[in-house]
């Protein structure tokens, strides 16, 4: 399977340690120099710029957290000038606390290529039509995937969110080769041909690029075979990049990252240590060339583990395990991600219910897939105001939807019924 | 090509390079651009062993060229043209150039029709052959000071301010050389105060600012971040947050 960018992608590993150090000085230095944040935590850990002469020395350093996020919201963060700024993201919506993210010109060049990387790396050429399944309202990255195809010459049909026996009619009319979707969604692609009786073989399909959520393998043995594709893992982290951090090769031995531009390190999640090769911990990201939101240590909360060892398909950049487990509390449906902290914050415009509340999700083939939210009222509602009770659902799972992107069905329970919130 | 790792170093008890890391590839050309001490001659110097570098290390061609004398690196193909006093003023052109050619040991035959091809890059040499370095104008010095270096035939060349002082027709002609120079065998470092022409005729520039480096990116990349502009090519934003 060919390598797009072999000069990096097989690099040996020393002089691919020597180029992160190369672009480590950089965002060290500009991130001190231009970002009061980071000038603020080195000196209060001691420490200056040039006290990181290696790729180690990183861990002089303190971590970086989506908390640290939200509270430079909106431009604390931020590297370069607004006028280097091209494109603005809010990873986790507009609602409540923010985050703001910026990019400068050639970190999307950057990003694009990256996508272009792991798409080559599992086969897509120009011969390829690839239908673009993700949502492109609620997931940023999806855009990514046009990008990065015109890189490689190949043809993109954004099919977005539409219903799935459209995507089945579109597949079949385009000849889409490539499915590029959560899923989570390409589960409910099959379920669709199953009973609408479409022929595996009316379909052209021969890889899935799937992503933005966790997914065992029996999920991909399932689309595999009922979509008569081979099904690869794409990783991203929506505070940096989401899709383009790490992608599948052919070999399936992990997802390789980007190091060029990453700088990958395992922790312990209670004690901060940093774990050796193989051991799984939640995954920290060093940025090493986003030059608008330069992240030093940043938390991702996904929990993997690391392997340096050579990989038949060539590539030496580093392999991560898949990641199926969180070290927050968010849960993935569907591809959106829910915070409990966002839910807190819906529930707190309304005054007749209570802000603990219940999380009961419904899965699917071992995914997430319905979410249903248990939550007391405040006062006592009476039978008499039935009604009221059920508006104020529908007014709860209406506000629910607006800040999250997702549909949650509100149950208001009576007082006392209220089950140990998670 | 070359690739230098961590280096420092003082004048004194002044720090003037920090843990300073980068590479050139065989056939870029590589701009280092900053204000004045920022440390860029300095570094150079450090390359080419002339001035000591406190730790770090320096790699030309996968080989450790720490604690080699000028001399033995200069041997090894990696040739500097300094910012001053880089020919002999009362040597001829022919002598100066001969010189060039010195740790080389060439036949006469050999020496004459590389010397040729120096006169054919440079035609108004040609015609002061005979002439005192000295009496040359400023721009035909420097032409001479980059004929000297190529007739080491260096496999990386660093060049130090060579637009520095000269008429800005002698300085076009000068970039227009440099730029010839890849295709003729020869990677190129280049030092440049003129940060606008540096960026335009380079692959990959590296920015230092007190002995750092803060940026490194293409030259088209560069010329279009706001913080060089603002630096280096007199330009100027509103505030941070302004568009």
């Amino acid at each position: 399977m060919p390598i797009m960018q072999p000069r990096i992608e097989s690099m040996n590993r020393r002089d691919l340690q020597d180029l992160q150090m190369e672009r480590l000085q950089i965002v060290v230095n500009q991130a001190y120099a231009h970002v009061d944040f980071y000038r603020r935590k080195f000196d209060e850990a001691g420490l200056s710029p040039d006290d990181i002469k290696t790729l180690t020395d990183i861990r002089k350093l303190p971590f970086t957290t989506r908390q640290d996020l939200m509270d430079n919201y909106p431009y604390g963060l931020f590297a370069v000038p607004l006028r280097d700024v091209v494109c603005l993201q809010f990873p986790s919506g507009l609602y409540g606390n923010p985050i703001v993210i910026g990019y400068t010109q050639e970190d999307l060049r950057i990003w694009r290529e990256m996508v272009a990387r792991i798409m080559v790396g599992v086969g897509i050429t120009e011969h390829d039509v690839i239908q673009v399944a993700f949502n492109y309202g609620l997931f940023l990255g999806a855009m990514r995937f046009n990008q990065s195809a015109e890189l490689i010459g190949a043809a993109v049909v954004p099919t977005s969110i539409t219903s799935a026996e459209i995507q089945l009619r579109i597949m079949q009319d385009f000849r889409s080769t490539v499915l590029a979707s959560t899923p989570s969604f390409a589960l409910h692609i099959v379920e669709t041909r199953q009973k609408r009786r479409i022929p595996r073989a009316n379909l052209s399909l021969r890889i899935g690029l799937l992503g933005a959520e966790p997914w065992p393998e029996e999920v991909r043995q399932i689309i595999e075979a009922e979509l008569g594709l081979r099904a690869y893992d794409i990783y991203g982290v929506l505070e940096l990049v989401e899709p383009g951090v790490a992608g599948e090769c052919p070999a399936r031995q992990g997802l390789h990252i980007n190091e060029d531009h990453f700088l990958a390190e395992i922790i312990d999640p209670v004690s901060g240590e940093n774990l050796p090769e193989g051991e799984e911990g939640e995954l920290v990201l060093t940025t090493l060339t986003n030059a608008a939101y330069p992240l030093l240590r940043y938390r991702t909360s996904d929990l993997t583990a690391l392997y340096y060892d050579p990989c038949p398909c060539g590539r030496t950049l580093v392999r991560m395990a898949r990641v199926f487990k969180r070290t927050d509390q968010m849960i993935t449906v569907r591809g959106i991600n829910v915070f409990p902290e966002k839910i807190r914050e819906v529930l707190a415009l309304f005054p007749e219910v209570e802000t603990d509340y219940t999380l009961q999700v419904k899965r699917k083939k071992g995914m997430n897939d319905q979410l249903q939210l248990l939550v007391a009222p405040a006062q006592a509602v009476t039978h008499k105001e039935t009604k009221k009770k059920e508006n104020l659902e529908e007014e709860m799972q209406m506000a629910l939807r607006r800040a999250i992107g997702l549909r949650i069905e509100v149950k208001l329970t009576e007082k006392g019924e209220r089950k140990e919130a998670r | 090509m070359l690739k230098i790792k961590n280096i420092e170093a003082f004048y004194g008890k002044v720090q003037v390079l920090r843990h300073v890391t980068m590479h050139v590839l065989a056939g870029e050309i590589v701009s280092l651009i900053g204000a004045n001490g920022a440390g860029k001659t300095t570094l150079l110097n450090v390359i080419s062993g002339i001035h000591p570098a406190a730790n770090g290390s320096r790699v030309f061609q996968d080989q450790e060229i720490k604690g080699l004398s000028p001399e033995k690196i200069v041997a090894l193909g990696l040739v500097q043209v300094p910012e001053t006093d880089k020919v002999f003023p009362s040597l001829s052109v022919v002598e100066n150039l001969e010189l060039g050619a010195y740790l080389r040991r060439l036949d006469e035959q050999r020496r004459r029709q590389e010397m040729d091809e120096v006169f054919a890059l440079f035609p108004l040499l040609r015609h002061r052959q005979k002439q005192p370095a000295g009496t040359l104008s400023g721009g035909e010095r420097q032409m001479l000071a980059l004929g000297k270096a190529l007739m080491a035939r260096p496999s990386l060349l660093m060049l130090d301010e060579p637009s520095l002082g000269l008429a800005p027709n002698v300085v076009a002609e000068i970039f227009k050389t440099i730029q010839a120079l890849p295709a003729k065998g020869s990677t190129i470092l280049l030092v440049e105060q003129n940060a606008w022409e540096a960026l335009r005729i380079c692959q990959r520039a590296y920015v230092l600012e007190v002995g750092r480096v803060i940026l490194s990116g293409s030259g088209q990349e560069l010329l279009h971040n706001e913080e060089v502009k603002r630096a280096f090519l007199g330009k100027d934003y509103r505030g941070k947050w302004e568009r």
